[in-house]
């Protein structure tokens, strides 16, 4: 089962699709839960679940505006996309009856 | 991103990977970050990429038995070496006579050989099992060095007589980075030689029984050669990626 932050960094990385890379995760993970998110837990996630086969990574073309300097790509793999899901469903199942869910589940507490 | 930060930033990035580098690098100068957020990002993600690495035993295995140790014993022969070859070539006699004094030329030439190729092959383990933490092992081998500095009379000979071993030390660290095998057959001609060397040296009493120490990195360099041509001969398979050194 995956962590809460390999989570959103796969869901972010399946988001931003072609266009996956550190900078712009990073910049999308914090945007979206408006936590700052450290270079160092996000590098090494991402080694991390590329070693679990969840994530594949390559280094993408340089450009000016990075100083000349090559972009870590990122794609979610099937077997990432199935650990996502597997999660989001977890999370949906154990949310049932919560009281901060009832929007999301139509049920009261 | 400008001031004292950015370089800093740069300079702890060195510890990173090549490509990791690069993507970090371009990722801080691609969202504009502040200078200072960009060198605690850099930092901390080195510090991770280190605990990671000090998991392993081999980083220990290279800074305290073989970097520490063999730092301070190759200093000796180093000041051995320096101090016979003043005696024999310009008759100079120190006040620190090891290991008899009397030594003629053979055994200062058995002495040099065993100098170049003790620091060599302590190098190319350091280097080998060091990797990125080599920051570690270097640290840890200026420890004697300081020591010795610190204690050793200026009187006598130049201080750069304690370092003699330092280039083919530096030759074996690149080597060892460098991941250049060394076949079964030239790591065990290279342990004979050594062996017999010292051997001889023993036997008229001018070796130091820490010294036998040092033959510990060629040992080492055999059975690391053992286990790569057994696991070879297993898999079937030729190796790739690696320059290969045999007699």
């Amino acid at each position: 089962m995956l962590g809460e932050f390999e989570y959103l960094l796969i869901t972010v990385a399946a988001g931003l699709g072609e266009n996956a890379y550190g900078a712009a995760i990073r910049e999308e993970i914090e945007a979206t839960t408006e936590r700052k998110c450290s270079m160092g837990a996000l590098y090494t996630t991402i080694d991390r679940l590329e070693k679990k086969g969840l994530l594949k990574t390559w280094m993408g073309e340089a450009t000016p505006q990075r100083g000349g300097r090559a972009k870590r790509m990122v794609r979610v793999t099937s077997p990432g996309v199935r650990a996502a899901k597997e999660f989001y469903d977890a999370v949906m199942r154990v949310s049932r009856g919560a009281s901060w869910a009832e929007s999301q589940t139509g049920r009261t507490s | 991103m400008n001031g004292i930060a950015w370089p800093l930033a740069m300079l702890a990035s060195q510890l990173l990977d090549r490509d990791e580098r690069d993507a970090v690098l371009g990722d801080l100068l691609e969202t504009n970050e502040s200078a200072w957020r960009g060198f605690l990002d850099v930092s901390g993600l080195v510090l991770r990429r280190q605990a990671g690495l000090w998991k392993d035993p081999r980083p220990w295995l290279a800074a305290l038995v073989v970097a520490l140790p063999c730092s301070y014993l190759l200093m000796d022969v180093s000041v051995s070496v320096s101090c016979t070859y003043q005696r024999l070539v310009n008759h100079k006699v120190y006040g620190w006579h090891w290991p008899t004094g009397h030594e003629g030329f053979p055994l200062l030439l058995c002495h040099i050989f065993l100098l170049l190729a003790w620091s060599w092959t302590s190098g190319y383990i350091i280097g080998s099992l060091s990797r990125r933490t080599l920051w570690a092992s270097t640290a840890l081998s200026l420890v004697p060095a300081v020591f010795c500095l610190h204690m050793y009379p200026s009187q006598t000979l130049p201080r750069l007589c304690l370092f003699l071993f330092l280039l083919p030390g530096l030759f074996g660290v690149r080597h060892g980075l460098q991941n250049l095998r060394i076949s079964l057959r030239a790591a065990s001609f290279l342990a004979l030689a050594i062996a017999v060397l010292m051997l001889s040296a023993w036997r008229q009493q001018a070796l130091w029984v820490l010294n036998w120490a040092l033959l510990l990195p060629a040992l080492y360099l055999v059975g690391a050669a053992v286990g790569r041509s057994r696991r070879e001969r297993r898999s079937g398979s030729s190796p790739a990626g690696h320059t290969e050194v045999g007699v």
